[in-house]
């Protein structure tokens, strides 16, 4: 996929979830393509979806369609999937849930069998950056209009710190995702999506408490979109391994007469 | 990116040969030392020359070859990697704004080893407001210019041949012109200051109405600014990735020497060098393709500067004691950590210009 078609593939993604989510917009992908895309290009396929599944605040249950096809079987169902904790969830594809994120129709089951995990955690990863972006922007808009002391809060170096903190942790998580760590089956490319989803996951822990603290008590109200992104991400970095739990598998790895893996080369 | 697998593997084979590993002398007369030696042999084995152009005694190629070289140097600690990277600033600075023959002239001086060079920018009173320094050069009759003023924390000052100098010579960011000049010259004086880290790496540097030949004025007058602007993408690519490199190898030696390996604190440290080396990738891969860096490469350095930083900190909890009690490097390796958000624009700065520049913020 070339730049241009990346492109229009975002645009008419957008486009549709902005218009609707859930059980319908899983139907309504189903409609555009996404099994086809994702069978043909799986790495632009998921970087798209899940990246603007986060930045539109929308949400359906593809993570079980990533994690199905990288398993080989068929997708549409749903399966078991490893939660933080050593919990197990199923991700239905109808219904609501009753965790943090009612939105989410996630449940915790019995544990179940093992599953690929590289192309969900770069999934997930997309999500939860494309939510830390989506939460950026609110705070950058409310920074931007909010006047305290006569003039606009952006002008405050604390606040404006906390706003690039926030995109440093982006960008970095951003180039874990992107980079290329190996080929599918590839050591590399199973600790490059470990890796991914640790950043991930504390990028957008970040932009979560950054931006919380600065949209001030109007970020704190349920009627603020803010509330609805930073429950999602609380919700996803745990599903197929917390950033704290990947992190420590990742630090596992370093032992003596065992160099860290240097993942990506020139 | 093409050639750069054959060139690592020619590289590798050939160091493996050649055995450029330093002594014990672990005195910063002996890093400079160790430090043109390696760039001698690389010289004289053409690896040095290569992304270089032609015109300063270069081989030519993707200056990516440069940041492998500058890799393989720094994992195999052949060199300090902080000041075999200088290169990368100064050269790339000579090429854009001094005469073609006077680059011609200097560049190899350094590249072989035989001159190391200093970047006179920092004044007592101008630091993260570099745009404020006053070291005066005024013209002359007879065609050169006077400089006076100091310069501080001026990197290898005491060992370098050549400074590149920034100076002011009318008010204001379009007054700020920049020199090549003589450490030799009458006038100029180094008086090196003592660092918390025991590697007295930098220098005061005084200049007395220093005088500099016109010919060695880089670009025109009032092109200093844009000499300063221009230095970072050089220093956010190739240099990074040298750093990037070097702070890999001393994760490997935190875990082989660590009593109580914390995986949730080596983890965090792996995953901080992680996110650099991919951002870090992103941006050479982007500057291979020919984009323009700027404001995004902070990203870039705030990246690398807490990386460094998380991960020396994770040293000393993982290693108690050593860096307090015993000697070796982890100690001086640690303190010197601490620079890692001041020097380069401080972390600060970084944020200021993210703040501005990337997220639109309006002014502070
Ligand atoms: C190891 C080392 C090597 C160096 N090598 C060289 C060299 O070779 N050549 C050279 O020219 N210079 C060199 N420097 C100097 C370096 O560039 C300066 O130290 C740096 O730019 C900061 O300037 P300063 O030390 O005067 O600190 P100041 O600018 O006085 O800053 C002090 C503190 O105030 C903060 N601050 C300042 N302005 C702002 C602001 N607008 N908003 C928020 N916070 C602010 C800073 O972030 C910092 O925390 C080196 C420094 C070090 C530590």
């Amino acid at each position: 996929m070339d730049a241009a078609d990346r492109d229009l593939l975002a645009g008419t993604l957008r486009k549709t979830m902005d218009s609707c989510t859930g059980p319908r917009l899983d139907a309504a992908l189903t409609e555009i393509g996404w099994p086809e895309l994702l069978a043909a290009e799986p790495r632009d396929a998921v970087a798209a979806v899940f990246g603007l599944l986060g930045e539109t605040g929308a949400q359906a249950p593809l993570l079980n369609d990533v994690v199905l096809a990288e398993a080989g079987r068929a997708i549409g169902g749903t399966l078991p999937l490893p939660y933080a904790g050593g919990s197990w969830v199923v991700w239905e594809r109808t219904g609501e849930g009753g965790g943090l994120d009612a939105e989410l129709p996630i449940r915790r089951v019995d544990p179940g069998d093992a599953v690929p995990l590289a192309d969900g955690r770069r999934a997930l990863g997309w999500w939860l950056v494309g939510s830390g972006r989506a939460m950026l922007a609110l705070a950058r808009a409310h920074a931007l209009d909010r006047v305290q002391f006569g003039r606009p809060i952006a002008s405050f170096q604390a606040v404006r710190h906390r706003l690039a903190e926030t995109l440093v942790a982006l960008d970095g998580a951003e180039a874990t995702l992107t980079a290329d760590t190996g080929d599918p089956g590839s050591p590399g490319h199973e600790l490059g999506a470990l890796l991914a989803k640790a950043a991930a996951g504390r990028a957008a822990l970040t932009a979560a408490r950054h931006c919380q603290q600065v949209l001030g008590g109007i970020g704190f109200t349920a009627e603020h979109d803010l509330h609805r992104h930073v429950r999602r991400v609380l919700v996803l970095d745990g599903l197929l391994g917390s950033a704290r739990d990947l992190t420590r598998e990742a630090g596992a790895l370093l032992r003596p007469g065992r160099p860290a893996p240097r993942l990506t080369q020139l | 990116m093409t050639g750069v697998a054959g060139f690592r593997s020619g590289l590798r084979a050939w160091l493996d040969r050649n055995d450029l590993s330093p002594g014990d002398d672990g005195t910063l007369d002996g890093q400079v030392a160790q430090l043109a030696r390696v760039r001698r042999a690389l010289y004289e084995a053409g690896w040095m020359r290569h992304g270089w152009p032609a015109e300063v005694g270069g081989l030519g190629g993707p200056a990516v070859l440069r940041a492998v070289l500058g890799e393989e140097v720094a994992a195999r600690g052949l060199a300090e990697p902080g000041i075999y990277s200088m290169v990368e600033v100064l050269v790339p600075t000579l090429i854009s704004y001094a005469r073609p023959e006077l680059a011609a002239h200097a560049v190899p001086l350094l590249l072989s080893g035989r001159e190391q060079w200093c970047q006179g920018f920092s004044e007592p009173g101008s630091g993260s407001d570099l745009a404020s320094l006053t070291t005066r050069a005024v013209p002359r009759d007879d065609g050169t210019w006077a400089v006076t003023g100091q310069k501080v924390w001026t990197s290898l000052a005491q060992y370098a041949a050549r400074c590149v100098l920034l100076t002011r010579t009318a008010p204001g960011h379009g007054g700020i012109t920049a020199f090549f000049v003589d450490m030799d010259a009458p006038g100029v004086t180094v008086r090196p200051l003592r660092t918390m880290h025991g590697v007295d790496e930098f220098a005061e540097v005084f200049l007395d109405d220093v005088r500099v030949p016109a010919d060695r004025m880089l670009g025109r007058p009032g092109d200093g600014w844009r000499l300063a602007m221009d230095l970072l993408p050089h220093e956010r690519s190739t240099c990074f990735w040298h750093r990037i490199a070097h702070l890999y190898t001393r994760l490997d030696r935190l875990a082989d020497e660590t009593p109580v390996p914390d995986d949730a604190a080596l983890g965090a440290a792996y995953l901080a060098l992680h996110t650099v080396r991919c951002r870090s990738h992103a941006t050479q891969r982007r500057l291979d393709a020919g984009a323009r860096l700027g404001a995004e490469t902070s990203v870039d350095k705030v990246l690398l500067a807490g990386a460094e930083q998380l991960l020396f900190d994770t040293a000393r909890d993982l290693l108690p004691g050593v860096l307090e009690l015993s000697g070796g490097p982890w100690r001086p390796e640690y303190l010197y950590s601490r620079a890692a958000t001041i020097y380069g624009g401080t972390a600060e700065i970084q944020r200021n210009i993210i703040a501005r520049r990337l997220l639109d913020l309006g002014q502070e």
